[in-house]
């Protein structure tokens, strides 16, 4: 879901560069407030295997292929679509600078949409599912990050004039609505693996306490 | 760090260099969702980066188009990111307190 450069036209890029720039800001200021020493190798482990299966390229029917984004799972694990915001950019930016995967000029139209849309649809369908069993909460709220920022990035590309609105949003939304089930099966084992090996660090039971849920 | 989270960091880096080395090898040639629809929607979908990127498309360009080079930018991608994440997370991230301590 990687836009390159040349996709999205001048005066609109930079739109999403200050949307990008200002989630930047409070996802830093997240990390100021919520974000412990004793967080901090899950943090950066997780942007490693977020890095590492995003290029991890899965086929789909008709001749297409996804991979996984991990917005959902990290706004969940972290009980914060900021935490999501933030580890998702430091991806991204090395993706885009190093690797050439989305372009420099949409890096902040990439930032958004999967860490933006990824992280607080991840997050909130996450909270708002949550009594009616938390894996499955997992689940929904996983695929429906990378189902929605796909849908915000074909509307993006029908304003830049780039795909035609009806033909975009199908062909975006019917790829990723199979793209969103990997990531729901690798959110889900990855949330019970953390859950298992480490309950200090995530835990259901504990999930928005005097974290994220508090401070907004 | 104590023992324990050396023990998680370690588990944890294990696991993305495995994937790391082996996404080159497993990953799929299709396009993806956005390419694939711009392949279908757009006359000429091809696109020039505006800057030219050190490791173009998780490649070694010395290397070519090898398997072996792009497990490589892999990994070194992978060590990059881990290292600016936890360098990121130690100058953000707030001190532990005392009331942390009970938790």
């Amino acid at each position: 879901m990687h836009i390159p450069d040349g996709f999205i036209p001048f005066p609109q890029y930079v739109v999403y560069w200050v949307i990008a720039l200002v989630a930047l800001y409070f996802s830093m200021q997240w990390a100021r407030r919520e974000l412990k020493e004793r967080q901090i190798p899950l943090f950066a482990v997780l942007a490693a295997g977020i890095f590492a299966i995003q290029a991890m390229n899965i086929p789909i029917p008709w001749g297409t292929s996804g991979h996984m984004v991990g917005a959902a799972l990290v706004a969940i694990v972290f009980a914060s679509p900021w935490a999501a915001v933030l580890l998702l950019s430091i991806v991204l930016i090395l993706q885009g600078l190093i690797f050439g995967d989305g372009g420099l000029t949409a890096l902040g139209a990439n930032i958004f949409n999967m860490g933006v849309i990824g992280g607080f649809t991840g997050y909130y369908l996450f909270r708002a599912l949550r009594s009616a069993g938390e894996i499955p909460a997992v689940a929904v709220a996983s695929w429906a990050s990378i189902f929605l920022a796909a849908i915000a990035c074909a509307i993006e590309m029908w304003i830049a004039g780039t795909f035609p609105l009806v033909e975009g949003l199908w062909m975006m939304g019917l790829y990723h609505a199979v793209i969103g089930i990997i990531e729901a099966a690798i959110t889900v084992v990855v949330v019970i693996a953390i859950e298992n090996s480490r309950p200090d660090l995530f835990k259901f039971s504990e999930w928005g306490e005097k974290k994220g849920v508090a401070s907004k | 760090m104590n023992a324990r989270d050396k023990k998680f960091m370690v588990g944890g880096i294990l696991i993305a260099l495995i994937i790391a080395i082996l996404a080159p090898f497993l990953a799929s040639e299709n396009p993806d969702g956005l390419e694939s629809t711009a392949e279908k929607v757009m006359p000429n979908p091809e696109t020039e980066p505006v800057v030219e990127s050190p490791l173009p498309d998780y490649t070694i360009p010395v290397l070519g188009e090898s398997r072996v080079g792009g497990s490589i930018a892999m990994v070194l991608g992978t060590a990059l990111v881990l290292g600016l994440a936890y360098g990121v997370g130690v100058i953000l991230g707030r001190r532990e307190t005392e009331a942390d301590e009970g938790k």
